[in-house]
């Protein structure tokens, strides 16, 4: 056993791994992987990279697993969101590469070894956080995409709404910062 | 010289790094502040505008996941 453990201590301070798994990109190294990757997504998938689409579908997959049917939902009326749904949880681009981030995340923090389960604070905290991914998910799904789907995909299509999302962004940054300041400061 | 502590584990950003500015406006010169932080970005962007700002930074990593961001305030 002791020699696993010096053979880690040793990994854990390897100048390239403490490069590549420890410390953190900088903006511009994820900026640019981003770019390649939602390259590879369009070219292999035929669609655009977005993830809180996949949410719903998720979502609709649920429901029916207890026996619900959403086949009459106005969301899901389109005849792409049918097959979509008709292809399955598994056979679906967005599903694999919405489990890659909770998985590579996972993968990326116990890498580094940061992993932590981490305590809450406060009720409002709790509060806040349901609040808020109501909101987010909710109001991505009006938009028809979220900071992914709309923003970094829209603006990478050359869709002007991709911009209009990102002005409003900003609004949204400054009316969000102040209420972060009021409740919780 | 007096030396301040700020417990900030299971806040995430941006509320470690707005409660950091916030006491450090209220601390001397000299003094020097200690900051615990479980949210990895905070030991990117605290350190980043302490530096801005001109004060001495190190940083130590406690734990699995845990960081003192150590400040001593210079001006």
């Amino acid at each position: 056993m002791s020699g696993f453990r010096a053979f880690f201590d040793k990994l854990g301070k390897n100048k390239f791994y403490v490069m590549i798994f420890k410390n953190p990109f900088t903006y511009v190294t994820g900026a640019i992987l981003l770019s390649i990757f939602q390259v590879v997504t369009l070219a292999v998938t035929g669609e655009p990279w977005g993830v809180s689409g996949t949410f719903a579908n998720w979502g609709a997959w649920l429901y029916q697993l207890v026996g619900g049917n959403v086949d009459k939902w106005y969301y899901f009326s389109s005849e792409g969101a049918q097959a979509t749904l008709a292809r399955g949880f598994l056979d679906d681009p967005g599903t694999m590469r919405n489990l890659g981030i909770i998985f590579g995340a996972l993968a990326a923090t116990l890498l580094a070894s940061q992993f932590k389960l981490k305590k809450i604070k406060s009720i409002r905290q709790v509060v806040a956080a349901v609040l808020g991914g109501l909101m987010m998910g909710y109001g991505a799904r009006l938009a028809f995409g979220c900071n992914i789907g709309a923003l970094f995909s829209g603006i990478a299509s050359l869709s002007v709404s991709g911009w209009v999302y990102a002005i409003f962004l900003f609004v949204g940054a400054f009316v969000g910062s102040k209420l972060l300041a009021k409740f919780f400061m | 010289m007096a030396e301040f502590a700020l417990d900030c584990l299971g806040e995430a950003c941006p509320v470690p790094l707005m409660k950091t500015e916030k006491k450090m406006a209220e601390m001397a010169v000299g003094d020097v502040l200690v900051v615990n932080i479980d949210h990895s970005c905070a030991m990117k962007n605290i350190p980043e505008w302490a530096r801005k700002q001109g004060h001495n930074v190190e940083i130590e990593e406690v734990d699995d996941g845990e960081w003192e961001v150590i400040i001593e305030k210079t001006k």
